[in-house]
């Protein structure tokens, strides 16, 4: 059947990023000495590489007393919670954290549906002015973010969205890479296949979402991916959208609770935990598809 | 992948639509419907944005002043001729991506050229390199401002057991950016690791066993196969760091004392153009400032990929 080709089809394309195909080319095994050299050497580069957050975790753990030492132990004496219980009473940081998803899972699934529908308009149909207005797409592409923070500023201000969370969200609802990105997939689907569901009485929409979008997944996942995690770690746009604490991100709560408290490196560290760990954590179950992804993206 | 389930998707769908057979009309209702919207957001998000900061680079737009009268290029004169600290972010920028750029891409690449080689634990390499691109800049900022600290600082001990004098190593203006570029170069080095190593990845082993029948040594099927095959992503790669490195803003923002610091050592275009829009409301000025950083990337961006690609194209 059609669909199960267009599917191979956009299979291969995936697995032509690479990845799998090196695997059985590894299991062409050149072993030997050499071989387990170069693992020991990735073994303490990749340990040293991971410092930095190793040291974060183990500023975290340590009591206000053992943080001020001179030199700085290693791994914490007596480890405690106690950094972390003082971040969580002193600081509203479960307000942070919310604020963080709602603005980041907004922004993920409202770009994945744009993208889709726009990136599936774009490849498959005809209509009035289309190479005109995805020229102008893709040419916002060229700009990046930072020329625009003024400007997307004052716009905020006329909306009257600033110091609003919907001021983080509205900007990111839709984006010129990912209609591009989901166009590359959706002009890989053969035609035939639309136009036979079209025969066989499939309204437009239902044609989007149950032949489309299944097909274009991995593109998507590869968008979500991106689009969670720029959304997630975002710092400038905030800094200049948000200025009550109960509305921040938890990037810009982070550098406010440094700024707060910059000699408390306990504190500091244990906030620094509370963020990052969850999206380490995330990122580790999900590496796989996540890597496979990125570099899908990275590709076209 | 799952395939699509046909049969069971147009029963659905088709009580709701028959009779109306499908033709230009229905889809072109279907386009007018999705893209409206979505053309609405970026006129108000991506097309008026674009205008607007063009036509605020010609005022003096002052947020707290009354008026803002129309002053043609004087703002773009005035950056250039009598505002040295525009010249030193400019400057700062510049050096910033020159070194940086290199730097990431001669770890980056021996790293991936290496974990293309091994044949055990690939995967938990290449995840162990890719973690800290997926922490915040900001708290990736904060890890190293505590690690660069002079009192209770790791770099300190460090140094110090290895017979080197204790440095002020955010608070020296000449060690300062570099500084903070280690710490940056750190964050997204995992990023141009993951594309490089997919790019070896599809270069066919039949070409590499083809040379060594040949006779051709280690360095010559580096530069005779791997650099040519990997031209591309090379390019890419390159491309894509010089850009979001001439952006850079959180690093410089977050790991001084304060954003810039010390003696305006760390200033980078987008930190001084924030701190002209937001701290002293020049809305106008920082237009144009904007104007000229965005002049910059263009044409960073074509002369590489001109100057690379003809070097690398085979």
């Amino acid at each position: 059947m059609a669909a199960q080709d267009a599917a191979a089809v956009l299979d291969t394309r995936a697995e032509a990023s690479g990845l799998d195909a090196a695997d059985a080319r590894a299991a062409e095994a050149r072993s030997g000495f050499g071989q387990w050299l170069l693992v020991l050497g990735f073994a303490v580069l990749a340990l040293v590489f991971v410092l930095p957050l190793l040291l974060m975790l183990s500023d975290a753990f340590k009591s206000p007393a053992e943080i001020v030492k001179v030199p700085p132990t290693l791994l914490p004496q007596n480890p405690s919670w106690q950094a972390f219980r003082t971040v969580l009473q002193e600081a509203p940081f479960l307000t942070w954290y919310r604020n963080s998803l709602v603005v980041s899972l907004s922004v993920t699934a409202a770009c994945l549906v744009t993208s889709s529908l726009g990136g599936y308009i774009f490849a498959k149909f005809d209509f009035p002015l289309k190479n005109v207005l995805f020229t102008l797409v893709l040419a916002t592409m060229m700009i990046p973010f930072p020329v625009l923070l003024i400007p997307t500023y004052v716009i905020a201000n006329k909306l009257h969205l600033l110091n609003t969370l919907w001021a983080l969200i509205l900007p990111g609802v839709v984006s010129a890479f990912g209609i591009f990105l989901l166009r590359q997939f959706a002009a890989g689907i053969p035609s035939d296949l639309i136009e036979a569901a079209r025969l066989d009485g499939a309204s437009e929409f239902a044609i989007f979402a149950r032949i489309i979008v299944p097909l274009v997944r991995p593109a998507l996942g590869a968008l979500g991916v991106f689009t969670f995690l720029a959304s997630w770690n975002d710092y400038l746009w905030p800094l200049v959208a948000i200025n009550d604490l109960d509305k921040s991100t938890l990037p810009l709560a982070l550098n406010f609770f440094n700024t707060a408290h910059s000699t408390r490196y306990d504190l500091v560290m244990a906030a620094a935990t509370m963020a990052v760990v969850p999206v380490l954590i995330i990122f580790l179950i999900f590496q796989r598809q996540i890597v496979k992804a990125l570099v899908l993206a990275g590709m076209k | 992948m799952s395939a699509v389930d046909l049969p069971a998707a147009a029963p659905a769908a088709a009580p709701r639509k028959r009779g109306r057979p499908p033709g230009y009309a229905s889809q072109l209702a279907f386009v007018v419907a999705g893209l409206v919207p979505i053309m609405t957001f970026f006129a108000i998000f991506a097309f008026a944005p674009i205008a607007i900061v063009v036509w605020l680079s010609f005022l003096k737009y002052n947020q707290l002043a009354p008026t803002a009268p129309f002053i043609g290029l004087r703002n773009y004169a005035f950056a250039f001729q009598k505002d040295p600290y525009f010249l030193n972010a400019l400057a700062v920028t510049l050096k910033y991506a020159v070194v940086a750029v290199p730097l990431n891409l001669a770890i980056a690449l021996p790293v991936a050229l290496g974990l293309n080689q091994i044949t055990r634990l690939r995967a938990v390499f290449r995840s162990a390199f890719f973690l800290p691109t997926v922490a915040s800049a900001v708290a990736v900022s904060l890890i190293w401002r505590s690690i660069y600290d002079a009192q209770a600082g790791w770099l300190d001990g460090l140094v110090g057991w290895l017979g080197i004098p204790s440095q002020s190593w955010l608070g020296d203006p000449s060690l300062a950016l570099w500084s903070i570029m280690v710490a940056a170069v750190w964050q997204d080095l995992g990023y141009n690791i993951l594309i490089l190593l997919a790019g070896l990845q599809t270069i066919p082993e039949d070409f590499y066993d083809a040379s060594k029948v040949d006779g051709a040594g280690v360095w010559a099927r580096f530069t005779d196969i791997t650099v040519p095959l990997l031209s591309r992503t090379l390019l890419f790669v390159t491309v894509l760091t010089m850009i979001s490195y001439l952006q850079q803003f959180t690093h410089v923002a977050v790991m001084p004392n304060n954003p810039g610091d010390p003696l305006h050592s760390t200033e980078t275009m987008v930190l001084y153009i924030y701190t002209k829009a937001f701290r002293n409301m020049q809305l106008g000025y920082a237009s144009a400032m904007s104007i000229v950083l965005m002049a910059i990337i263009l044409v960073v961006t074509l002369v590489q990929m001109r100057l690379l690609r003809s070097r690398w194209e085979y």
